[in-house]
């Protein structure tokens, strides 16, 4: 290797970023990885590591702050810069075409040409094939991306950055599609790459993985840098404590919680992706009149899978769901809401609103066929108008009317449109997904007082959210969900504290199948 | 942005795409026009101009042309029904193109009811005009379904079966139902029964089909806006993944959108052959649904607005025979210009759409600014 001015490959110097709609995603981050190491970017869903590497890729531009690359201070103002510099970047969602050929995608956008036209194709395979055996990346230059696996796909992003001499490389939750097998491959490979001199940063919280493959690693919490340790050096606990933690919390009064008969029942619930990875692996549990039944976990433990499985939006793959001993399996939505369940969806903008209709329309989207709205074939707009502005002024939707587009309304506002409607609808048992996330502080109290209050009133919840301080501050019981799996049920969560918390989120921690089956009220 | 300040923005974004492609026409024109000299060949331009957008309804005297506005009027009737037809299935994200096939298709049915199925008058070509409705209701079931059980793309299947269903239409009356005794490919005549009425006998075929296009517009509009199932219709549109975890019927609904789109269709199919012809004599697709597709643009959507579109249209249609009897401007001129117009139209509706999406941005900036600001007071 040349000779470089530092000893670091990336420096990045009190970077700070903020969007333009206010949110600071970074702040005052330092960030430095050394050259030929794999160092890890640690933190929960929200911290701040994706805006940091996207400024590295040149995707995004740092408000402040300083990006040195191999002692160079370099403006990266777009990912071609970024190439250039010899950064590449490996996306969890994968950048290629699935109608082009593995050799295709290596070479697009610099494929080598024949007569000065045409894409020279057997040139391309050459190239595959050429960089394949020299980094023992196996690959097949003439399958159709959409016919390899993903264990596959991702090699080829590998080698697409190294065709385009990225000394550095990032990757971003590399093992998040990959089965057990496939990640022990991808291990193999990245030490490989790591003694012939390439910069690796690996995005990742999940801890077992960082423990075995790296040499250092870099913690952000909320946007702001906590530290950078030598991995040998650092104990899981340490961590935990570093990544998970609260800084502010909102205190919601609510009185002890008397749960009584069970209205959700899951029993040996499975689901497995379309990549055979299982997401849900025999999850049971109950949730209870009058409870707060919190979910905890870092995202992507099977969370999202578990509430589409529960609303039908994601088929059954193995295993029971009861609503008041009726099964739900199957049901279209129609029949679920009519059992009484009610779904703050995580994504309001795909499922829990029509942007481009008014308030109004969007508060009636689960009741337009019942009678009292209808007067005959026709609706009845007088009581449409009534209900919609009753719901405006019980849950405080600040708008100028029932007319308006819910698109234009804040995303507090948003939220309040479609809990207003999900709580109006008599529910017996309210799925509340991610019930406050990116939205004002506000609306968030409105909210949880709200979910609060319902429960108190005889409602089961089931309370399914990555903020820390809402499962922990609204639940009445918790459950921690890691792999797919119950990593720890707690009946009381009042007695919990954020450590112990953090230890279970990561997997470092697993309660025995006794304590666990206490979650199952029978 | 609020609602008046919106309204003058389309109105006046409306009026200069209009203006735009008046110019472009003009020159078009210009290019084409008789006259040895520049000075020639503009009062020959002139000469089409007045053609285009005065004759239709102010005569060379000065008077109110009574003739040519029924006729623009009468142009109006089947246009109007497939206008909401489409509508319909383009408010469900449908972009189902069957109308032309299917009016096609409705005025054979009716047809073939007209002639060969003896009823008393009035009843006769109630269910003349019934069985068209209910065929291309039909029809619109094959678009519907395999886009709602495979996820076969509408728009290339409905498009295909316009041509389907002209060369079957073709084929059977060449073989079957041809009038032997006739030089030309036509029907024999329809009984006298199955007429539709007219409103006016000056000529113009202003035939109580008018009226009741009118009242359907009124009808659709009340569907689409006032009832369950135009507000599922048109839910789904805007979010099926909202509609379908609402608890909305998404498939069948998408199945009911273009069987009611084909059933308006049908009936203008129907309202126009038994209004305008004696026999049935169309050779090849009549233009009347690609026109209700421009319609629907042009009107947003919006059923109310597809009479108003309607007329545009119609009296553009007749602009431009005037102008291409009178004035000797090519007849493919005419072709030229609805599209500028179109185009035009089509970019302003696109450009509406950006607008849209920045006043939605720009709004919520604001907020979360303010929010922001909020959020740092407190702190």
């Amino acid at each position: 290797m040349a000779d470089f001015k530092s000893e670091y490959a990336v420096e990045m110097r009190k970077i700070s970023k903020v969007y333009p709609n206010g949110v600071a995603a970074n702040q005052d981050v330092d960030f430095c990885v050394r050259r030929g190491e794999i160092h890890a970017l640690m933190g929960e869903n929200g911290a701040g590591k994706s805006t940091l590497m996207k400024m590295l890729f040149g995707m995004e531009q740092p408000t402040s702050g300083e990006i040195i690359i191999n002692g160079e201070k370099v403006n990266l103002s777009s990912p071609t810069v970024a190439i250039s510099k010899g950064i590449g970047m490996v996306h969890q969602h994968f950048m290629l075409v699935p109608s082009l050929t593995v050799a295709e995608n290596m070479v697009l956008g610099m494929a080598p040409k024949k007569n000065g036209l045409f894409v020279d194709y057997d040139e391309a395979v050459e190239i595959t094939k050429e960089y394949s055996e020299k980094f023992n990346l196996k690959v097949d230059p003439n399958a159709m991306v959409m016919d390899i696996p993903v264990g596959m796909k991702q090699k080829v992003e590998i080698l697409k950055a190294l065709v385009r001499g990225a000394k550095i490389l990032i990757l971003d939750e590399p093992t998040a599609v990959l089965t057990t097998q496939e990640t022990v491959e991808l291990f193999k490979e990245l030490v490989s790459l790591k003694e012939q001199g390439y910069t690796i940063i690996f995005i990742s919280h999940k801890l077992n993985e960082i423990m075995q493959i790296t040499d250092r690693l870099s913690i952000l919490r909320g946007g702001k840098f906590m530290g950078v340790r030598e991995t040998k050096d650092v104990t899981p606990q340490e961590i935990s404590r570093l990544m998970v933690g609260r800084d502010v919390v909102l205190k919601v009064e609510k009185d002890q919680a008397k749960p009584t008969e069970t209205v959700l029942k899951v029993r040996n619930l499975e689901y497995v992706n379309e990549y055979g990875k299982t997401m849900v692996d025999k999850l049971s549990f109950d949730v209870r009149r009058g409870e707060i039944l919190g979910i905890a976990g870092v995202e992507g433990n099977g969370q999202k899978e578990l509430v589409d499985m529960l609303f039908n939006l994601a088929p059954v793959g193995a295993g029971t769901i009861e609503i008041n001993g009726e099964s739900i399996v199957g049901l279209p939505q129609a029949k679920i809401r009519e059992k009484g369940v009610s779904l703050i969806p995580e994504d309001r903008m795909l499922y829990g609103i029509a942007a481009d209709a008014s308030i109004e329309e969007n508060v009636i989207s689960d009741r337009s066929h019942k009678k009292e709205l209808n007067k005959g074939l026709l609706f009845n707009m007088k009581k449409i108008h009534e209900l919609s502005d009753q719901l405006i002024k019980d849950y405080l939707i600040l708008c100028k009317s029932g007319e308006q587009k819910v698109g234009m309304l804040s995303g507090g506002n948003i939220q309040k449109v479609v809990v207003a409607r999900e709580f109006s609808s008599n529910p017996q048992l309210i799925i509340a997904d991610q019930p406050t996330r990116g939205i004002d502080v506000g609306a968030t109290e409105f909210i949880r007082k709200k979910l609060v209050e319902l429960s108190r009133s005889g409602i089961a919840v089931l309370l399914i959210s990555a903020d820390l301080n809402e499962v922990m501050e609204l639940s009445d019981s918790l459950m921690v969900m890691h792999g797919g799996k119950i990593a720890g049920y707690f009946e009381d969560a009042s007695v919990l504290n954020d450590e112990l918390m953090g230890e279970y989120m990561l997997g470092l921690k697993h309660q025995s199948e006794e304590e666990i089956r206490r979650v199952c009220h029978e | 942005m609020n609602k008046k300040a919106q309204l003058r923005f389309s109105i006046l974004r409306g009026c200069l795409a209009i203006l735009i492609s008046l110019l472009i026409a003009t020159l078009l024109i210009f290019i084409s026009a008789k006259g040895n000299n520049v000075g020639e060949k503009l009062g020959s331009t002139m000469d089409a101009l007045t053609n285009l957008i005065i004759r239709p309804i102010i005569s060379g005297r000065g008077a109110f042309a009574t003739k040519s506005f029924t006729d623009i009027l009468a142009g109006m009737i089947p246009t109007i029904f497939t206008g909401l037809a489409t509508c319909v299935m383009f408010s469900a994200n449908q972009f189902n193109l069957g109308a032309e096939g299917g009016i096609m298709l409705g005025a054979f049915v009716s047809s073939l009811v007209a002639i060969y199925v003896p009823m008393g008058a009035g009843i006769h070509m109630i269910i003349a005009i019934l069985a068209s409705a209910v065929t291309v209701g039909a029809m619109m079931l094959i678009p519907g379904v395999l886009k709602a059980k495979l996820g076969v793309s509408e728009m290339v299947c409905s498009l295909m079966l316009n041509y389907v269903i002209m060369y079957m239409v073709k084929f059977l009356m060449n073989t079957k139902f041809a009038d032997k005794s006739k030089g030309q490919v036509q029907s024999l005549p329809f009984l006298a029964s199955a007429k539709v009425p007219e409103l006016i006998s000056n000529g113009s075929k202003l035939t109580w089909g008018f009226i009741v296009a009118l009242l359907f517009v009124v009808v659709t509009a009340l569907f689409m806006y006032r009832t369950r199932w135009g507000y599922a219709i048109r839910m789904i549109g805007i979010n099926q993944d909202f509609a379908k975890y609402s608890g909305m019927k998404v498939a069948a609904i998408i199945v009911a959108a273009q069987v009611i789109g084909g059933i308006l269709t049908g009936l203008g199919g129907g309202i126009e052959m038994l209004g305008r012809e004696t026999t049935f004599n169309w050779t090849a697709l009549p233009g009347y649904g690609w026109t209700g597709i421009t319609i629907a643009c042009i009107s947003g959507n919006n059923p109310i607005l597809v009479p108003f579109a309607a007329f545009f249209m119609s009296y553009l249609d007749k602009g431009c025979s005037l102008m291409s009897t009178y004035c000797g401007v090519p007849a493919q001129l005419i072709d030229i210009i609805q599209g500028v117009i179109f185009v035009f139209f089509a970019a302003e509706q696109f450009l509406s759409g950006y607008r849209q999406k920045l006043v939605v941005r720009s709004a919520q900036q604001e907020l979360k600014e303010k929010e922001a600001k909020e959020g740092k007071k407190d702190e």
